[in-house]
């Protein structure tokens, strides 16, 4: 992952006086999955849409495979595939066709098309489909659809903007395993979505945006030790005293102590054998608990750390 | 190609729509077939007249009764006012002519007697008023130079019953000409309505933020891509017109191989390609596909309503010809009209025919114009 694919540079894009994005640069390397985070109105979109000339921006350059990007940059074009959050499909054409008409956007060879749709058909799980029009499709059908027809011409760069907003867990077991192949087959990604699990599973490098701007990079680990607390611990128990409550938040090392319906929440800044000590501390106490699990912290932990606000806010 | 067969898949699931325009087109023509009779023969008609006469029935008073009563209906009717009254109000009578007691005398004598008349005020009326007014005109001309009563009357004898002979010389085939006028003016309505429904659904379809977003980011030439687009919905529209052509010819026969046949297709050919213009711009102003329903019934009934499409343009008030002025449906019309009523083709007399396919040109670049100003503003990248 050497070589840079996408190479944005400086990126400014203002609607009248809002910076929708400031001074972006960051690069997309050769194959790998870029995952873009960020709470709704954080630029993700507007980044999106500056790469791929549907929007003017004033500063800033954008280079796709080494070239200067823009209108009429067709060559460039050929070799991008985007899946919008919106499916954008005719209501009516079928499966089959609304594939093959944006496929034939890009490939003008109809023996090759013919053989570019069905290896999409097939790549999205849609072959008992083929005959079926839009209407008649589940809504995570259609989102498979969606997929099939903007990558169906083999692009080598992808866009994918919340591929799996509203999907059941078949359909997006489906669709990610789908994005697993394509990288396997060459494809770099760009992958933007709510989802931290997903970026979890797929991204290799993760970018997070907010107000336009890039506020942390890395991979999911990377990320992770930027937060400052390092585990959450959560225990089952009845009836706890608030001393014992008091007696815990006296140590150092604790962030924060939640007491609710039985379950107790301890929130710990870095530090080592945390839920040694606890469990010790309860033994001790002759506290009798149920359940007990340790959590490292989530991107979403990183995320309001960093922007005092979730994901989906 | 994609666009073009993409255009036909979109066209396919449409085509009843077509199916529909066409059917009630058909209807129409047969309808106006079988009972439009415009044939060039005229009969004669008579209005009822009842005659009150106070006067003594000799001389110039009973010639007058004679010439009145031989060409009209002589009705009967009690010399009761109230009876007259009701005989004129239900139309039995259309005209009732009092000659007052000496009016012979009093016409001899030059005194100029007045006679008394009712009427029901319509055409059968106007015809009875007519005949009088004739006889009476006559009869003072000769009583100015004449005295003697007997040579008077002759005189009016020799005068009335001169016939002119009046000839038909037009060589138009009027009865299917006026069929050929009514279907393509009906035309107006098939072609409007078809081909902007259609377009403006195609177009919405293609036009769809989603779709349009996707198709600006592929690799295909944005120029082309409107040409391809540009092209079917052409095709599509020649296809339409052909269509409604052909129709024609199965209709109305023989009559389409003619000049007037000839001319009215090339008015139909200029104004679908108004349609098209017009379709294109509409196409290009909806983003609701539940619009595209009522704009075309807006458009294509009312225009064909205010042209003249449906009733002839002779019955419409003025104030709705003047509105009508304003759509190119009127000029088309109006083109129609002249085309069935003209009979030398010079080109003294092709010239409103001219100004007329000029003006709907006009409408069509104006259209175009504006369609072209929509789409660059709907296409701005801001």
């Amino acid at each position: 992952m050497d070589k840079g694919v996408i190479e944005v540079d400086n990126l400014t894009k203002e609607y009248k006086k809002l910076k929708a994005v400031d001074g972006l640069s960051f690069t997309v390397y050769k194959g790998e999955i870029l995952g873009l985070l960020g709470p709704n109105g954080s630029g993700k979109s507007t980044t999106i849409n500056c790469i791929l000339s549907l929007l003017n921006f004033q500063e800033g350059s954008i280079k796709i495979l080494g070239q200067e990007m823009s209108p009429s940059a067709y060559d460039i074009k050929r070799k991008i595939g985007v899946i919008f959050q919106d499916v954008a499909v005719f209501e009516e054409l079928n499966v089959e066709n609304n594939i093959d008409y944006f496929c034939g956007l890009y490939i003008t060879d109809k023996a090759k098309r013919k053989q570019y749709v069905n290896e999409a058909i097939e790549l999205v799980g849609l072959k008992d489909f083929k005959k079926f029009y839009p209407k008649q499709l589940s809504g995570g059908l259609l989102r498979r659809l969606n997929i099939a027809c903007g990558i169906a011409h083999k692009p080598e760069i992808i866009f994918l903007d919340e591929p799996t907003v509203a999907v059941d867990p078949q359909s997006r077991n489906h669709i990610l395993d789908g994005i697993k192949k394509l990288r396997e087959n060459g494809a770099t990604i760009i992958y933007t979505t709510h989802y931290m699990e997903e970026v979890e599973i797929l991204c290799d490098r993760i970018i997070i945006l907010d107000k336009g701007k890039i506020i942390a990079s890395g991979t999911s680990d990377e990320l992770k030790k930027l937060a400052t607390i390092l585990e959450k611990i959560s225990v089952e128990v009845c009836n706890l005293a608030p001393k014992y409550l008091e007696d815990i938040r006296k140590n150092s090392n604790v962030k924060e102590v939640c007491y609710d319906n039985h379950n107790l929440v301890i929130t710990y800044y870095k530090g080592k054998n945390n839920l040694a000590e606890f469990t010790h501390y309860l033994e001790g106490k002759k506290i009798h608990y149920n359940r007990i699990f340790s959590e490292r912290p989530t991107l979403n932990d990183v995320f309001l750390e960093l922007t005092g606000k979730g994901l989906r806010d | 190609m994609t666009v073009f067969k993409a255009f036909i898949k979109i066209f396919n699931k449409n085509k009843s729509i077509i199916i529909m325009y066409s059917v009630i087109l058909i209807l129409f023509s047969v309808f106006n077939m079988q009972t439009s009779d415009h044939s060039m023969s005229f009969s004669a008609e008579k209005p009822n007249v009842l005659i009150i006469n106070q006067d003594e029935n000799i001389g110039i008073t009973k010639d007058l009764i004679s010439y009145l009563e031989k060409n009209s209906k002589k009705v009967k009717v009690e010399k009761d006012e109230d009876k007259i009254n009701d005989a004129l109000f239900y139309r039995d009578v259309n005209y009732v002519i009092y000659i007052p007691s000496g009016y012979r005398k009093d016409f001899l004598n030059h005194k100029n007697p007045k006679i008394s008349i009712k009427s029901t005020k319509d055409y059968y009326a106007s015809l009875a008023e007519m005949l009088l007014q004739r006889y009476l005109k006559v009869a003072d001309t000769y009583l100015a130079t004449i005295d003697d009563e007997e040579s008077i009357i002759r005189y009016i004898h020799d005068t009335l019953n001169k016939n002119v002979k009046v000839e038909v010389t037009s060589k138009l085939d009027t009865g299917h000409l006026q069929k050929a006028k009514l279907y393509y003016n009906f035309m107006n309505y098939s072609v409007l309505a078809g081909s902007v429904y259609i377009i403006c659904l195609i177009l919405y379809s293609f036009n769809e933020e989603k779709i349009r977003k996707r198709t600006s980011i592929s690799s295909m030439n944005s120029k082309r891509f409107n040409q391809s687009l540009l092209l079917s919905n052409g095709l599509f529209a020649i296809l339409l017109w052909g269509f409604y052509i052909l129709l024609s010819f199965l209709l109305l026969g023989s009559i389409m191989m003619s000049v007037h046949g000839g001319l009215l297709i090339l008015n139909s050919f200029v104004f679908a390609f108004c349609a098209l213009a017009l379709s294109f711009l509409i196409g290009n102003l909806v983003h609701n596909k539940n619009a595209i329903n009522g704009i075309v019934n807006v458009l294509a009934l009312g225009s064909s309503f205010l042209c003249g499409a449906f009733v002839p343009i002779e019955w419409l008030p003025k104030l709705v010809l003047n509105i009508a002025h304003f759509l190119p449906s009127y000029y088309y019309i109006m083109n129609n009209e002249l085309i069935v009523t003209t009979e030398d083709f010079s080109i003294g007399m092709l010239q409103p025919i001219l100004v007329n396919f000029g003006i709907i040109l006009l409408f069509s670049i104006l259209f175009i114009m504006i369609s072209y100003f929509v789409s660059k503003t709907h296409n701005k990248k801001d």
